[in-house]
C-alpha cells in the first residue's frame, strides 16, 4: 500500500497513529523522514511532535536494516542465560538488544521481524510456541489456568467446550448492574499490580457521563520477569475476549482495544483470529448474542516498545497518538480515559478472571484464596530455579512452597540468595524475608510488593550489586523523562551501582537514601516510585556487597 | 476591531479573508491558533496557500479581487438555509428585506465562475458561517486594497449583520490594523475627512469647535486624500509644499515613478524621519526624529487600546521628537497654539478635544487598561463595540454588486500579481533591514511562482526574470512554491532593490482612494 | 484572565493552618501563589497547561500518603494543605541538587532571557550542597545552529518542556519537541534540523520561558560584558498594530535587548521575530543625527537646528504666499506616536484652515 492508502485506511478509525506507523514500518523496514512527514500531514500531527513520539519507542527503526534486524533479549533473566553472548554472535546481522521481552520461562528470545525465535545460542534458535503453564503442582483449584491446557483451547470450539462464553450468555440475560455486583462480590482486583477493585472500577465507568465508553485491555506486559499475560493470550485468547465483552456489557461500552506489547507478534495473530471467530459468532459486533443495542467492537493496537506504556495514562496517550507520558491524576480514566471519555483499563489476567467468575460465581472465586485472601494470582517465576514458568497460586501461599515444592527449588548445589518481587519493581527479598506468603499485605509489610507477580530467583552465584545495576539500568532506559525525580534519579542510581561515583560508603548511602526518598515521595508515576526499592532493598540485605563494590569499583 | 484581541480565542467559527495574519500580525494569530486548538473551525479565503490556510478546515483559494462574489454567495446560502438571526435583524438593522431579496440571485454556482473555487466549498463556507455561534470575521489589506475595498468591507458587514455576530464575545468584524499607530493616526485626526476623535470635517459644528480651539477658520468640508494630493503636485492650483512625517512614500506607495515625479515637482518638501529614506532623499530639508526607545508618547493598537511608549535611552545625536520639530516649524511660521513643552501636553490637548478620549489623560493610561471610546473620567473603556446599539442607530445593509478589478489579465499581461508582506520584514525595511540577524532569515525579495506555472513558463527556481505591468518593469528572482496558486504570482515591496510598487497602482477605490495593490496584471519574461 | 464568572463556586480550604477561600477549579498552586506561599517551581509558567514535571511544587495534603504536585492538583472543599515543612524542604533541596547535577553551569547572565534566573535563584534559596549527585550531564548543546537569535545551549537544559509547551500552546508553531526519552531526552526540532529549517518563526517565546538560560537571547547576551546595570523600561512594540507590551533592556545609553511583558494586555508574553529581535536599528550608523539642508548642487549638508527650522518655515511661508492655503499638504505617520499625528494635523488645520492632511493608511 502507498503512504496515502495507509493513511486513508486508518485516518477515520479510532487510535490511528500506531497502526499507520506500523504499516509503514512493516512495509519499509524503517520510518524514513519522508514517511514521518507524510504521516504528520495526513493525521494532522505537528511534525516535531510526531518525531518526538516516534523516537520515544524502542522498536521503531529510523534507518535500515530496521525492523528485520534481530533484536535480542538482554533482560535480567536472559543475561543470566546467555542473552549478551547471542547478541554478540548476531552483530554481523546488525542485531540490537531489547529489554526483557516476556519469555523468561524459555530460552533467550530473539525477535526477527514478526517472529520470536528462542535458543540458548545463536546457532540453536528455533521458532516455537511459548511454554504452557505446567499442571498445577499443588493440585489446587485454578481460575485462570483452569482449562488453559485443554487441546485446541485457543479456538472458539475449544473454548466453548468447557463452558466458554457461558458466563457472558447468563450475564446478558440479566442486568449490567447484576454483573457489576457479581464482580464486586468476588473481590476481584487489578492483577496488573495496582490491585484496584474491579467491580468498583466497572461501576464508576457505568455511572460516568459521556459516550462512547471504552474497554482497554492493558496487554503491554513490560515488567521484566513477567510473562503471564503472554501465556493467557497465546493459549486462552477467548478468556480475555469474554472478559472484555463482560466489561463492555457491565459498563455500556462500545469500543474495545487490546494494547498489545510489540514483543508478542505471534499473539497478535492469535488474538486477531479469535476476534474474527467471535465476530462471526456474534459474540462481538452489533446486537451481541441477540441483545438489542449491545454493540461492542474490539481491535488490537500494537505497542512499539515502551515499558511506560504499561502505565495506564501513558497507554491511553499512546493510543491517542500523543507523546506517551503518564497523565496527571486526577482525573482518572474511569471518567477521562480514551479520548477523555469514560474508560475501563484492565489487565489481561483481571479480564480473563472475570470470565471464569461470571461462570462459576463470586463465592467460588473468593474461596480460592487461602485464609482471608480472595482469589488467585498468576506468578511468573524465572531465574535460578529448577522449573521456571507461570504458576497460578492462591493468595496467601508461602513463597517457599512455590519455590521448593512447586518449582523444584534451586539448581543443583545452589542456594537461593534473593528473589525479586513485582518483576523488578518490588526490589529484592532475601534472608528471613523469603518466608513471606504471596499476598500484598504480607509482602508490603516487608518493604516490597507483589505487583504483577513476576519473581526472579537469584542464587548464591550472583553478584547482587550487578543484579541491582541491571535492574536500575532498565528503569533508567525506560524512564519517560517527564518528571525530574525519575529522569535524574534512575540515572544517578544506575551510575552509583555501576562505578560507585567515587563515593565512600557513608556518602554513597546518604545519596542513595536521599534520591530514593525523593523518588518515592514525589515521582509522577509508579516507575519512579518503585525503582528505588531496588537500592533500598540492596542496602537492607547486602550492605557488605556494597562496601565491597565501592572499594573495588568496576 | 469591533472586539478585543482576547475575543479571538472564543469564536466558534473563524472567517479570515484577505489577512495573512501569521506573518503580518503574528501575535494576534496565536490567539486564533488557541481557538482552533480548543475546537473552533476556520475558513480562510485567500488566493495563496498561506500558513493560515494550512491551519484552516476550509481554504478557498479565490481569484484575486473576487471577494465580493464570494461574500454575496455566502450571504445567499445563509439566507436560503434560514440561518439569519431574525431577532437581531429586526431589533438592530435596517434595509434587510431589500438585501435579502438582492442576494437571492447570487448562487454559489454563479460565484464559483468568478472566484474559481468549487461551488460546494462556497456553499460549505456559507453554511459554516451561518451556523457558527459565534462567527467572527478577520480581515486586513487583502480586503481594502482593491478598487472595491469599500464594497468588500460592506459585504463583510452584511454577513455579520444578517447573522447577528456583532457586539458579542468571540464575534465581530475585525480589521487588523497594519502599523503600530495607524489606528492612532486616525484617532488623532490625521485624515482629510475627520477631526480628532472622528468628528467629521463636513460637520459645521465640528469645524466650528476646532476653529475656535485653534483660533483660525477651518473649512467645514473634507480635504483631499494623499493620492489626490500626489496627483496634484506641481500642478497649477495644485500642491507645492508637503510636510512628511515618518513615511517612505516613494517605496510603499503604488506607482513609484509617478510618486517620485510628484515629490520632485514640489517647491518645498520637508521630511522628518530616522533615516535618509528614499523619500527623504528627495527633500529640501530633512529633520532627524527620535524613534523607538527614545520617545515618550502614546499609541493605539488595533483593538483601540491606548498605550504609553516610553523613552529608555537618550536620543541619538541631535534627534528630536516629531511633535517638537513640527511645533518648532509652526511657531516659526507664526501659527499659534504650538507652545508645547512635553509629549504629555500634546496628548492632553488631544484628549480635551476628542470625545472618544475625553475620559483619558496622560496619567490615566499608565497601565494600558483603556480601550476607546472612554467618554468620561468614570468610564472604564469599551473593549467591545456595538454591544447594545450602533453608534449611528441601526446597522444598515448595503446593496453591493460584483465588479472586476481595475485591470484584468489579457494576452499582453496574462498573470495576476498580488502583493503583500512577509513575517521577517517590516514595510520598506528601514528598521528591520537595519537590525542584525534579520537577513539570516530573509535576505532578498523573490517572486513566488506555482510549480506548474514555472514549468509552463520554462522558469527555474532562483532564476531572475523581468516582470512588467502597464506602468513599468522590474527584475526579480523566482522562487517556485506551492504557496502561489496557478496563474497568480506574489511578491512583497520590502526590498528597495526590487521595487514592486513600480508595477502597481492600476486603480483606486472611488470612496477611500486606497490603491488596488492586491491586483496587478503582469507579464513575466526571461531575461 | 482572572475574571470570576457569576456561577463559580467559592470554597474554603486550610492552607498552612489558615482558612482561605478559593474558586472551584483553581489548583492548589494557584491558591498558594495568591497567598504568597513561595512554592518553588521550575516547569511552571502560568500561561501554560500545568505539566507536573519538576515536582518542586509538591505539598502535603491531609489524607493523601505522598505529597502531591500542587500545580496539577485542583483544590477541593475542606482540603488541608501544608506548603512548607522540613520534609518538603528536604525533598525540594534534594531535587534541586539533582537538577543542578545535570547542568554544566547554573549561573547565567540575566540578559540570557526573561526567566533565566529561576534555577539560579532557587539554588540560592535552598541549602543546596554543590557537587552532590555528580554524574553524567544531560543535554547536548546545539552550537552548530548558526541562527543569530537563539543560542541552544542544551548543556544547561533541565527538560522542563517549557520551551516545547510554549511553542505549542502559546505560539501554536509546534516547531520544537524532544527526541528520545528519560535522561537522554533532548530538545530538538524534527529530525534534529536547525531552527531555520523547522517551523520556528523566531518569536523568542522559548527563550523567554527558559528557566536556566539553556535557550539564550543571542542578541542581548552580546552586551553581557558591557559595564552597568540592566535597566528595564516598559513600552510598546512599534511594528504591527497588535500593540504588544515589551520591556526595553538598556545598559547605559544603549538598547541591548527586548523582553516580552508577561502582563501585556495585547500579547500576554508573546512577541514575534520583529518585536523581539529587530531593535538595534536604534543605534544604526545610518541614523540621522543632525538636520540636513539640500544645497544648490543637490547634495545635503548638515545644519544646526535653528537654521534648518527657519528654512523649513520660510519654505512653507513662501508657498503659502505664492499659492495660498490649498497648496500645502501634510502626510502623517502611522508609525509615529499620537503626539506626532496630532501635531501634524494641527500644523495643517491651525496653520492653513484646510483639511489637507492624511496618513499612510491608504498604502
Amino acid at each position: 500500500m502507498t503512504d496515502q492508502e495507509i493513511i486513508e485506511h486508518w485516518q477515520d478509525q479510532d487510535a490511528p497513529l500506531l497502526p499507520v506507523l506500523h504499516a509503514i514500518h512493516d512495509r519499509d523496514d524503517y520510518l524514513s523522514d519522508d514517511a514521518i512527514r507524510v504521516v504528520s500531514k495526513g493525521l494532522r500531527i505537528p511534525l516535531a511532535e510526531l518525531f518526538a513520539t516516534v523516537t520515544f519507542y524502542h522498536h521503531f527503526s529510523r534507518s535500515k536494516p530496521g525492523k528485520s534486524a534481530p533484536r535480542v533479549c538482554t533482560g535480567n533473566v536472559c543475561c543470566l542465560n546467555g542473552g549478551k553472548e547471542i547478541l554478540e554472535s548476531l552483530k554481523s546481522e546488525d542485531a540490537t538488544p531489547m529489554p526483557c521481552s516476556g519469555r523468561c520461562d524459555d530460552m533467550v528470545p530473539v525477535l526477527r521481524g514478526d517472529q520470536v525465535f528462542v535458543g540458548a545460542t545463536a546457532e540453536t534458535l528455533e521458532h516455537r510456541p511459548s511454554p504452557l503453564p505446567a499442571p498445577n503442582p499443588g493440585n489446587i483449584d485454578e481460575c485462570i489456568f483452569r482449562h488453559i491446557r485443554a487441546p485446541k483451547r485457543h479456538t472458539l470450539p475449544g473454548y466453548q467446550a468447557t463452558g466458554g462464553y457461558g458466563g457472558l450468555k447468563s450475564a446478558v440475560a440479566s442486568t449490567p448492574a447484576a454483573l457489576i455486583d457479581l464482580i464486586t462480590e468476588s473481590k476481584l482486583a487489578g492483577r496488573g499490580g495496582a490491585g484496584f477493585p474491579t467491580g468498583v472500577k466497572w461501576k464508576a465507568v457505568a455511572d460516568a457521563p459521556g459516550d462512547p465508553k471504552s474497554i482497554v485491555c492493558n496487554a503491554d506486559e513490560g515488567e521484566p520477569g513477567c510473562f503471564k499475560d503472554r501465556a493467557i493470550m497465546e493459549h486462552d485468547p477467548h478468556a480475555l475476549i469474554e472478559g472484555m465483552v463482560l466489561a463492555a456489557y457491565a459498563t455500556g461500552s462500545q469500543r474495545g482495544f487490546i494494547y498489545l506489547r510489540y514483543e508478542y507478534p505471534e499473539i497478535q495473530g492469535i488474538l486477531q483470529t479469535a476476534i474474527d471467530e467471535a465476530n462471526t459468532a456474534n459474540i462481538l459486533g452489533d446486537n451481541i448474542l441477540g441483545k438489542d443495542g449491545f454493540n461492542f467492537h474490539l481491535r488490537i493496537i500494537r505497542g512499539a516498545g515502551a515499558y511506560i506504556c504499561g502505565e495506564e495514562g501513558s497507554l491511553l496517550n499512546s493510543m491517542e497518538g500523543k507523546h506517551p507520558f503518564p497523565r496527571n491524576r486526577p482525573p482518572f480514566p474511569v471518567t477521562h480515559g480514551f479520548e477523555d471519555l469514560p474508560t475501563v483499563v484492565n489487565n489481561v489476567e483481571t479480564l480473563a478472571s472475570a470470565s471464569q467468575i461470571s461462570r462459576k460465581g463470586a463465592e467460588w472465586y473468593r474461596r480460592l484464596g487461602l485464609d482471608d485472601h480472595a482469589g488467585t494470582k498468576v506468578i511468573s517465576l524465572s531465574g535460578d530455579i529448577q522449573r521456571p514458568g507461570n504458576y497460578e497460586v492462591p493468595f496467601g501461599l508461602p513463597l517457599q512452597t512455590l519455590l521448593n515444592d512447586w518449582a523444584g527449588g534451586p539448581l543443583e548445589g545452589r542456594t537461593i540468595q534473593a528473589v525479586t518481587m513485582a518483576g523488578l519493581s518490588g526490589g529484592f527479598l532475601a534472608g528471613d524475608d523469603l518466608q513471606v506468603t504471596l499476598d500484598e499485605p504480607c509482602i508490603r509489610s516487608n518493604g516490597s510488593f507483589l505487583g504483577a507477580g513476576g519473581i526472579i530467583v537469584l542464587d548464591d552465584r550472583r553478584d547482587m550489586v550487578s543484579a541491582a545495576h541491571e535492574a536500575m539500568s532498565f528503569f533508567a532506559h525506560e524512564s519517560c523523562g517527564k518528571c525530574f525525580p525519575c529522569r535524574i534519579g534512575t540515572q544517578r542510581l544506575t551510575e552509583r551501582l555501576n562505578d560507585g561515583a567515587n563515593l565512600e560508603f557513608a556518602a554513597w548511602q546518604d545519596e542513595i537514601n536521599d534520591i530514593g526518598s525523593v523518588m518515592k515521595a514525589t515521582s509522577a508515576c509508579g516507575l519512579g516510585m518503585a525503582a528505588p526499592l531496588v537500592t533500598e532493598s540492596l542496602l537492607r540485605y547486602f550492605p557488605d556487597a556494597i562496601e565491597q563494590h565501592l572499594s573495588h569499583p568496576k | 476591531m469591533s472586539n478585543p484581541l482576547r475575543d479571538m480565542e472564543h469564536p466558534d467559527l473563524i472567517f479570515c479573508i484577505g489577512t495573512n495574519m501569521t506573518e503580518c500580525h503574528p501575535v494576534a494569530a496565536t490567539r486564533l491558533k488557541k481557538a482552533i486548538a480548543k475546537g473552533a473551525k476556520m475558513i480562510v479565503a485567500d488566493p495563496r496557500e498561506i500558513h493560515l490556510a494550512k491551519l484552516a478546515d476550509l481554504h478557498l483559494p479565490i481569484r484575486v479581487g473576487s471577494d465580493v462574489a464570494l461574500l454575496l454567495a455566502m450571504a445567499h446560502v445563509i439566507a436560503r438555509e434560514g440561518l439569519i438571526d431574525r431577532e437581531f435583524i429586526d431589533a438592530r438593522t435596517a434595509d434587510s428585506e431589500e438585501f435579502l431579496s438582492h442576494v437571492k440571485d447570487f448562487t454559489p454556482e454563479w460565484a464559483s465562475e468568478i472566484c474559481e473555487v468549487p461551488a460546494a466549498d462556497i456553499e460549505k463556507a456559507g453554511l459554516w458561517f451561518g451556523e457558527g455561534s459565534p462567527s467572527a470575521i478577520f480581515y486586513t489589506l487583502g480586503i481594502t486594497e482593491h478598487i472595491c475595498g469599500v464594497d468588500n468591507v460592506q459585504s463583510l458587514c452584511n454577513l455579520a449583520l444578517m447573522t447577528g455576530n456583532l457586539g458579542i464575545e468571540g464575534g465581530g468584524i475585525n480589521p487588523m490594523r497594519g502599523q503600530n499607530n495607524i489606528q492612532g493616526a486616525g484617532d488623532c485626526g490625521a485624515v482629510p475627512n475627520n477631526f480628532p476623535g472622528f468628528q467629521p470635517c463636513g460637520d459645521p459644528a465640528s469645524a466650528e469647535k476646532f476653529s475656535k480651539a485653534y483660533g483660525i477658520d477651518i473649512e467645514a468640508n473634507p480635504g483631499i486624500t494623499k493620492v489626490t494630493a500626489l496627483d496634484l503636485c506641481g500642478k497649477e492650483n495644485g500642491i507645492h509644499a508637503i510636510l512628511i512625517d515618518g513615511e517612505n512614500t516613494v517605496v510603499t506607495d503604488p506607482d513609484m515613478n509617478h510618486c517620485r515625479n510628484a515629490l520632485q515637482s514640489l517647491d518645498h518638501l520637508v521630511v522628518i524621519d530616522l533615516f535618509l529614506t528614499e523619500t527623504a532623499q528627495l527633500a529640501d530639508i530633512v529633520f532627524p526624529a527620535t524613534g523607538f526607545a527614545e520617545t515618550d508618547g502614546v499609541q493605539t493598537n488595533t483593538e483601540r487600546r491606548v498605550q504609553r511608549l516610553r523613552a529608555a535611552v537618550p536620543a541619538v545625536g541631535e534627534s528630536k521628537p516629531d511633535w517638537w520639530i513640527i511645533a518648532q516649524i509652526a511657531q516659526r511660521m507664526g501659527t499659534p497654539g504650538f507652545e508645547f513643552e512635553s509629549a504629555k501636553e500634546v496628548f492632553n490637548e488631544l484628549c480635551s478635544l476628542s470625545p472618544i478620549y475625553e475620559g483619558l489623560d496622560w496619567d490615566r493610561i499608565e497601565n494600558s487598561e483603556y480601550q476607546w471610546p472612554v467618554p468620561d473620567k468614570d468610564h472604564s473603556g469599551t473593549p467591545r463595540l456595538h454591544e447594545k446599539e450602533f453608534k449611528n442607530g441601526r446597522g444598515l445593509f448595503k446593496i453591493i454588486g460584483y465588479r472586476d478589478p481595475a485591470e484584468i489579465i489579457d494576452d499582453e499581461y496574462p498573470v495576476w500579481l498580488t502583493t503583500g508582506r512577509r513575517l521577517q520584514s517590516y514595510h520598506s525595511r528601514t528598521q528591520t533591514g537595519r537590525s542584525s540577524g534579520i537577513d539570516y532569515l530573509l535576505s532578498e525579495e523573490t517572486l513566488e511562482v506555482n510549480p506548474d506555472d514555472a514549468k509552463a513558463w520554462n522558469l527555474e527556481d532562483g532564476e531572475f526574470v523581468k516582470m512588467a505591468s502597464r506602468r513599468g518593469e522590474i527584475q526579480i528572482k523566482v522562487r517556485v512554491t506551492e504557496q502561489s496558486p496557478k496563474g497568480t504570482v506574489f511578491a512583497s515591496f520590502s526590498f528597495a532593490s526590487v521595487p514592486v510598487n513600480v508595477l502597481t497602482g492600476g486603480g483606486y477605490d472611488p470612496v477611500t482612494q486606497t490603491a488596488e495593490l492586491k491586483v496587478c496584471p503582469v507579464r513575466i519574461s526571461k531575461l | 484572565m482572572n475574571q470570576i464568572a457569576d456561577n463559580t463556586r467559592i470554597c474554603t480550604m486550610t492552607l498552612d493552618g489558615d482558612d482561605v477561600k478559593f474558586c472551584e477549579g483553581e489548583t492548589i498552586y494557584e491558591v498558594a501563589e495568591r497567598h504568597s506561599k513561595e512554592v518553588p517551581t521550575l516547569c511552571y509558567d502560568p500561561r501554560l497547561e500545568a505539566f507536573g514535571a519538576c515536582r518542586l511544587c509538591v505539598v502535603e495534603v491531609e489524607g493523601i500518603r505522598n505529597p502531591v504536585a500542587s500545580c496539577t492538583t485542583k483544590a477541593t472543599e475542606g482540603m488541608i494543605v501544608r506548603t512548607k515543612n522540613d520534609t518538603l524542604d528536604k525533598h525540594r533541596t534534594t531535587l534541586l541538587e539533582m537538577v543542578a547535577s545535570e547542568n554544566r553551569n547554573n549561573t547565567v547572565d540575566e540578559l540570557a532571557g526573561y526567566a533565566s534566573q529561576e534555577l539560579g535563584n532557587l539554588l540560592k534559596r535552598y541549602p543546596v550542597l554543590p557537587g552532590r549527585f555528580a554524574g553524567k550531564k544531560s543535554g547536548n548543546s546545539n552550537t552548530d545552529d548558526l541562527n543569530p537569535f537563539i543560542l541552544r545551549d542544551y548543556d544547561n537544559c533541565i527538560s522542563c518542556y517549557r520551551c516545547v509547551r510554549v511553542c505549542a500552546e502559546q505560539e501554536g508553531d509546534h516547531a520544537i519537541n524532544v527526541m528520545n526519552r528519560g535522561f537522554d531526552t533532548q530538545i530538538t526540532t524534527e529530525f534534529g534540523n536547525d531552527l531555520r529549517d523547522s517551523s520556528c518563526t523566531f518569536c523568542g517565546q522559548c527563550v523567554a520561558t527558559c528557566p536556566t538560560g539553556a535557550l539564550t537571547d543571542k542578541k542581548a547576551i552580546r552586551a553581557k560584558d558591557t559595564p552597568g546595570e540592566v535597566k528595564k523600561t516598559r513600552s510598546v512594540c512599534i511594528y504591527c498594530g497588535v500593540g504588544c507590551s515589551i520591556d526595553i533592556l538598556t545598559k547605559g545609553d544603549r538598547v541591548v535587548g527586548i523582553q516580552p511583558a508577561m502582563d501585556g494586555p495585547a500579547n500576554e508574553g508573546a512577541l514575534c521575530v520583529k518585536g523581539q529581535y529587530a531593535f538595534d536599528f536604534v543605534h544604526h550608523p545610518d541614523r540621522l543625527t543632525k538636520p540636513l539642508i539640500r544645497q544648490k548642487d543637490g547634495t545635503f549638508r548638515e545644519a544646526e537646528w535653528d537654521e534648518a527650522l527657519q528654512k523649513a518655515a520660510e519654505g512653507f511661508l513662501k508657498v503659502r504666499e505664492k499659492h495660498g492655503n490649498h497648496a500645502t499638504y501634510g502626510i502623517a505617520s502611522g508609525r509615529a506616536p499620537h503626539e506626532a499625528a496630532y501635531s501634524m494635523q494641527k500644523f495643517i488645520r491651525a496653520g492653513y484652515g484646510t483639511n489637507y492632511i492624511d496618513n499612510c493608511s491608504r498604502a
